[in-house]
Order: C-alpha cells, then sequence, then structure tokens
C-alpha cells in the first residue's frame, strides 16, 4: 500500500512534461527512463520580434502587412560559426535571421529582385575561400538552388543559381529542391522531391555532378514475390506492374569532418532509416556488415486517441557540434538523441493530444541543437519549442562525452551518478562495465556487462577473466588434471583384472536378462 | 554372443550404428524405464540450453522463462514420435511394437542429449571466438542421433534403408497430423466449456431475477 502510495506520488511530482522518457534495452523492448530533457519554453512569431518588420519606426521595417507570424515554417538551421538561427518561412515566403536567444535580426524576401517562392530548406556556412557567409536556399516553387552571400539584414547578393540539371542522366520531369546542403569545398547536395537515385549534387561552379547516397530498396515480402513473378510475366504484363524504387530521403545535415546524415521517412527502422554517408557516399551505418543500427521506434504503437497506428517516420536530422545526433519522428513528435556510434541516448517530446499542451507539436518540422538546448520547430503552431537539459540529461552527456573520447576511467563518477538517478540506464553499466575493464577489475567488468545484457563486452571481458583464472590456479587446475588422469588409468587396470568399485547390481540384471 | 548390462546395451547401440539395434532386437534387450529416464534428460538438456548457457552464448530472451514450450518440444515431440511411427509403421507392414518404437527412438536420442549438455558446460568456458567448438558440437549430436534414428527404426521395423526413409517421412506427416488435431481438439473444448458456462450464468441470472 505504502509503495502505491509512494508510486502515485512521484507520479505527480514529476508529470510537468507532456511525454514519459523510455529507452530500448538489448531486446528492444521499452523501459522506462529519466527525463534528460524538459520544456524550457516555446517561442512564437511575437516573442522572435516578428512584429518589427511591420513598424515603420523600425530599421527592419519592411511593408505595413508584413506577416506578424511565422506561416508553416520548413526548416531550421543554426548557424554555429556566426551563432545565428536561420528559418525558412516557407508560406510566407521569406527568410528569417534570428540571433542565439531567437530574436529577430534579419529577414529576406528575395534575392536580387527576384521573390522567393515556398522556401522549404535553408543552409548557412562562412565560405573558406571567399570568408564571405553563404546562405544556401531550396526555392522550392521557383524550383531552383540559390547560392547567396549575406550583405545585410534585409539584403542577400545572388552568387549562382541552380536550376534543373539539363542533362540526361536526371530524368525526373520536375526539379523541387526541398532540403539543401554544402560540403567545404561549396558542393552542393539536394534533396529533390520524386528523385529517388538519392541527392543532386552540383559542383561549386554549378555543374551537375551526379546522384548522391541512394537509399535500397526494402526488401519485403511484396518486393520478392514480385521479383519471382518478372521472371515468368511477359512484357506486356512486367510494364503494368508497380515499380520497386527506393524512398528518397526526408532531410539531412553535415557535420564538421563532411560526413552527410540521412534520414528516411518510412516505418521501417533497420534498412536506411539513418544513414551516415562519407563522402564516395558509402552508407557507413550499414547493417549488411554484420552490424545493427537501428533508429526511432522499435515497433508501431497503437494510439488511442486518434484510432490509429503510430509508425517511427523520421522527417529531420541534426549533428550538434558536440557530436551528438537528433533525429525528429513526424509522426510521434519524438527527438530520438544518439551518440557519435549510434547508441540511443534518450527520447523525448511528445505529439500533440486533445489537450493542447505546451511541448507538444502537430507538424514538427525540424531541430536543431545548440549549447546543451533542442529546438523543434513546429509547422501548424508556428512556434519553435526549446528543450534544456535536466541534471540527469547533463551528467549523462558528460558522461557519454568522457566515454566517447574513451576516458572510461573519468567517466566512472560519472555513470556511478546517473546510475543514482536512473538504475536502469544501459548504457551506464556499459560504460561501467568499460572503465572496470580498463582497470583491470574483470569480475566487476563482468557484473555491469551481465546488467546492461551487452554480450559483446562481456565476451572480451570473459576472455581476460579466465585467462587470470587460470594464471592464477595453475598449479591446482593441474593436480586435479592429474589426479583424474591417475584415477581413470587405475579404474581401467582394475577392470581389467575384473575387479569392480561399484559390485553387483548391474552385473546381476544382466545374467538375468541373458 | 553378447553379454551387456542395460546401460552397456545402451551403450552397445549408440557406439555401434550399423549394427547396434540389430543385435538389441535379436536379443530381445532394451529398457522401459532406462528410455523414461532418456526422455526426461532431454526436456533437463532442452531447459539447461536455454537457462544454464554462457552468458556470452545466450541468446534466448531470458527476461521470461515459460517451461511449457520445452514440454512441448522434449516430450509431447517424443510422444507423438512414437505414436505417429506405430501408426504409420503398423500399415506399412513393420514388425516394431509400440514398446519397442519407444525404447530403440529414445535409445537413439542420447547422441543429442549428451552433446547438449557437454555444450552448455563448455559454453561457461569458452569465448565468442572459439564458438567453432560449441556448434561443431551441436552438429554432431544432431547429426549422430538422426544417424542412429535411421538405424534404429530400420531394425524395429525390419526395412530396407529407403523404406526407413519414406516411414520416417511419412511419421513426420503424422505427427502434423497429430499435433494439428490435437489443437484442434483443444480449442473445441475450449469452446464448449465456454458454451456450458454461458448456459450456466444465463440460468444463475433467471434463477436470481
Amino acid at each position: 500500500m505504502a509503495a502505491v502510495t509512494a508510486l502515485s506520488m512521484s507520479i505527480s511530482a514529476f508529470a510537468a512534461e507532456p511525454y514519459e522518457s523510455y529507452i530500448y534495452d538489448t531486446w528492444q523492448d521499452a523501459i522506462p527512463s529519466q527525463n534528460s530533457y524538459r520544456i524550457d519554453r516555446t517561442v512564437t512569431g511575437y516573442d522572435m520580434g516578428l512584429q518589427r518588420l511591420s513598424d515603420p519606426e523600425d530599421p527592419l521595417f519592411v511593408s505595413e502587412n508584413a506577416a506578424k507570424k511565422l506561416a508553416n515554417p520548413r526548416d531550421l538551421y543554426f548557424d554555429d560559426d556566426e551563432k545565428q538561427f536561420w528559418i525558412a518561412d516557407t508560406d510566407n515566403n521569406r527568410i528569417i535571421r534570428l540571433d542565439e536567444d531567437l530574436q529577430i535580426t534579419g529577414c529576406y524576401y528575395s534575392v536580387g529582385g527576384s521573390t522567393f517562392s515556398a522556401p522549404t530548406g535553408l543552409y548557412v556556412k562562412r565560405s573558406l575561400y571567399t570568408d564571405k557567409l553563404y546562405i544556401y536556399i531550396a526555392d522550392t516553387n521557383n524550383s531552383r538552388i540559390i547560392k547567396a552571400s549575406v550583405e545585410g539584414d534585409m539584403e542577400l547578393e545572388m552568387v549562382k543559381e541552380y536550376g534543373k540539371p539539363d542533362t540526361d542522366l536526371y530524368t525526373v520531369e520536375t526539379f523541387n529542391p526541398s532540403k539543401v546542403v554544402a560540403d567545404a569545398a561549396e558542393n552542393v547536395y539536394a534533396v529533390c522531391s520524386a528523385v529517388n537515385q538519392g541527392a543532386v549534387q552540383f559542383n561549386a561552379k554549378g555543374a551537375f555532378q551526379g546522384y548522391y547516397g541512394a537509399n535500397r530498396v526494402e526488401v519485403t515480402a511484396a518486393v520478392i514475390a514480385q521479383k519471382l513473378w518478372r521472371k515468368f510475366a511477359s512484357n506486356e504484363q512486367i510494364d503494368g506492374m508497380k515499380r520497386n524504387v527506393p524512398v528518397e530521403y526526408a532531410n539531412f545535415d553535415i557535420d564538421e569532418g563532411g560526413f552527410i546524415y540521412t534520414v528516411t521517412e518510412k516505418s521501417n527502422t533497420t534498412t536506411d532509416a539513418v544513414k551516415k554517408l562519407n563522402p564516395a557516399g558509402y552508407n557507413i551505418w550499414d547493417n549488411v556488415t554484420g552490424n545493427e543500427y537501428k533508429f526511432g521506434d522499435m515497433q508501431s504503437e497503437w494510439d488511442p486517441t486518434s484510432n490509429s497506428n503510430h509508425s517511427t517516420r523520421l522527417t529531420d536530422i541534426c549533428v550538434g557540434n558536440n557530436g551528438l545526433i537528433n533525429v525528429l519522428d513526424y509522426t510521434t513528435g519524438r527527438v530520438f538523441q544518439y551518440d557519435r556510434n549510434a547508441n540511443l541516448l534518450c527520447i523525448f517530446g511528445a505529439k500533440n493530444s486533445t489537450n493542447d499542451q505546451r511541448g507538444t507539436f502537430s507538424n514538427p518540422n525540424a531541430v536543431e541543437a545548440y549549447k546543451n538546448n533542442i529546438y523543434v520547430i513546429d509547422g501548424a503552431k508556428c512556434d519553435i519549442t526549446i528543450y534544456s537539459e535536466t541534471t540527469f540529461g547533463k551528467l549523462m552527456h558528460e558522461a557519454v562525452e568522457l566515454y566517447d573520447e574513451g576516458k572510461y576511467t573519468e567517466a566512472k563518477p560519472v555513470w556511478q551518478s546517473v546510475i543514482e538517478r536512473d538504475g536502469g540506464y544501459p548504457l551506464a553499466y556499459i560504460g561501467l562495465g568499460k572503465a572496470a575493464l580498463n582497470d583491470g577489475e574483470y569480475q566487476k567488468a563482468l557484473d555491469y556487462f551481465k546488467a546492461a545484457y551487452d554480450q559483446k563486452d562481456y565476451d572480451k571481458a570473459f576472455k581476460y577473466a579466465r585467462e587470470e583464472y587460470i594464471r592464477e590456479h595453475f598449479t591446482a587446475i593441474v593436480v586435479v588434471l592429474a589426479v583424474l588422469a591417475v584415477l581413470l588409468v587405475v579404474v581401467s587396470q582394475m577392470h581389467k583384472r575384473n575387479k569392480y568399485i561399484f559390485k553387483g547390481r548391474f552385473k546381476k540384471k544382466a545374467k538375468e536378462g541373458r | 554372443m553378447y553379454e551387456f548390462t542395460p546401460v552397456g546395451w545402451l551403450k552397445h547401440c549408440v557406439f555401434h550404428p550399423v549394427e547396434g539395434f540389430e543385435d538389441l532386437r535379436w536379443k530381445k534387450q532394451g529398457s522401459m524405464k532406462i528410455s523414461l529416464i532418456i526422455v526426461f534428460f532431454l526436456f533437463v538438456a532442452m531447459v539447461a540450453d536455454r537457462q544454464a548457457t554462457g552468458f556470452q552464448f545466450n541468446d534466448n530472451y531470458v527476461k521470461i522463462f515459460n517451461v511449457v514450450p520445452l514440454i512441448v518440444q522434449s516430450v509431447v515431440y517424443y510422444i507423438t514420435w512414437v505414436v505417429g511411427n506405430w501408426s504409420i509403421c503398423t500399415l506399412l507392414e513393420g514388425e516394431g511394437t509400440f514398446k519397442k518404437i519407444a525404447i530403440y527412438s529414445a535409445y537413439s536420442l542420447v547422441p543429442y542429449i549428451v552433446c547438449t549438455i557437454i555444450k552448455v558446460i563448455l559454453s561457461n568456458f569458452l569465448v565468442q571466438e572459439e564458438s567453432i567448438w560449441i556448434s561443431a558440437l551441436a552438429y554432431l549430436g544432431l547429426g549422430w542421433s538422426i544417424v542412429l534414428m535411421i538405424q534404429a527404426m530400420k531394425a524395429c521395423h525390419q526395412y530396407s534403408f529407403s523404406k526407413t526413409l519414406v516411414s520416417m517421412l511419412l511419421t513426420l506427416v503424422a505427427m502434423l497430423l497429430i499435433l494439428f488435431l490435437a489443437i484442434l481438439l483443444l480449442s473445441l473444448f475450449q469452446q464448449v466449456y465456454v458454451f456450458f458456462y454461458s448456459v450456466y450464468t444465463e440460468i444463475a441470472y433467471r434463477i436470481r431475477g
């Protein structure tokens, strides 16, 4: 009874967040976990100061009827060098620049006199060659990608315009870029709708370079069945069949090392849901080589309020400068955070329910990370939700940081305090186990790995533990083996001379049987 | 010719796959008691394989332990094998009696059981790099038992080799049929039970008014 009371009390005490934190264990079962992030605040267009755009006195004045609200913002980008946020305010056909406190510092409707039409993606980077701040805009309805230099608070200067590639390799009728990134060499990569061969790649001069990092076709029973049918079907029948093409990816991000991370909106969590592509377009997080990288929710779940099955649909990815990878799920409004090696760290965020609570999303469109906060932009509520770290989150991130650097021993006290707050956190036990293994405390390491059910690391520790055991007890083992060998010889000699230690029982029966 | 204890006969059968069971039949040996013990150990070996395998080799969902599937996989399969084989081979002019089939089948399971248990013990001392030993043992146990089973059935029913194989395949089909019917029966009985129970509740409500 007391336990029940205590439980209900603790629930009411920590029910501030509209979601319950959980994490996946070795068997991909969801287990409860502590909140790593709490909702700090939400920032609407008014909080950003968008009303300044329609205030004639203000230096940022555009026109009397400039929209005071965001309208279906589709992309949020944080420029780490300049500490600035950029929003693609899609339905208002403009780009908004904000400082690190999300206060407006600039607004752009056009570049060189030609206005934007539904910009859905943007990317900002200071050029290594010209030292100018370049903005890359996926100007979707104008079928172009714009590379422009930022000249002032209201002014962009066109540097290059990338239109539909004029080559036979590009087979799609339309060119509707939705997301864009650029690498250090200023090659531009664009996700275009209806292009499923991968991202469209342009070089710095504006020439079409080809496709980059295509997804694979997910192997389902239907695909295999169709493959078989194709063997027997006539050409006319084959023409009538549905083509199996991979799903194009939804979004991507590029990290400091030039690796491009892609997400794909589909329910399968193993085939290409999240990829880490090297500059050659090869997926490093490939499950084919025996690894098991899994992203998003493992099982689709039944949502009683909307009477439908929620299945993961990963829509945006963001690699923070601390190396943590945040993946946003459109269907459930959850942010999945992973470390550099794709270990799941925490899950937070929620979809709108009937009561529209702060920190829930209708159309979560983009996620960004800055400092220790996570920013999620919502296309229907037209606001940005800011998540800040809890104490647990802070400790966990500190420990993960040390752990990823290989400083297992330094991470030990931090992991201990993580466990004090969440005794079921699997990564903490693995971290402690590795620290113990480093320190040569093999038995302890075995216990920790067992707690996390980490067979691979247990196996490593077991090898050392076994070696140590044999070394310490070598004499005893040899003596036991020698005694056993001698006994065996003696017994067999005795049997040869028809002397038995255990007499009678079986022998008697044998006689009866004859 | 041969004079063995019952356990000695078991050893003879296991280590002489070609003529062991023929000798067993010729000498009218084989103990039902030992067979039952072997089947019990089959069950024990399966439980050990699931629960006592070394941590680094145990890929089972160890959060939950349910003994019923293991009983089905050992004892129930054994019984259906014997029943199925008896019913098939009676039709196919086999000479084996029900008891003989039960004894011979159980005897031929011994290598599998022994190898499984050795495998479980070894898995507590080996690391994954040396897992070749464990899979070798698993294949050895299974293969040896299959060879013995073929020889046992051949000797038991006095069949030719090809007829033995056909009868064993048919036995597998019979097992499937038996299990299917058993499940059907179970679900039917469950429905009958539900029917009577609902009649009972209906009456109970009426009486109470």
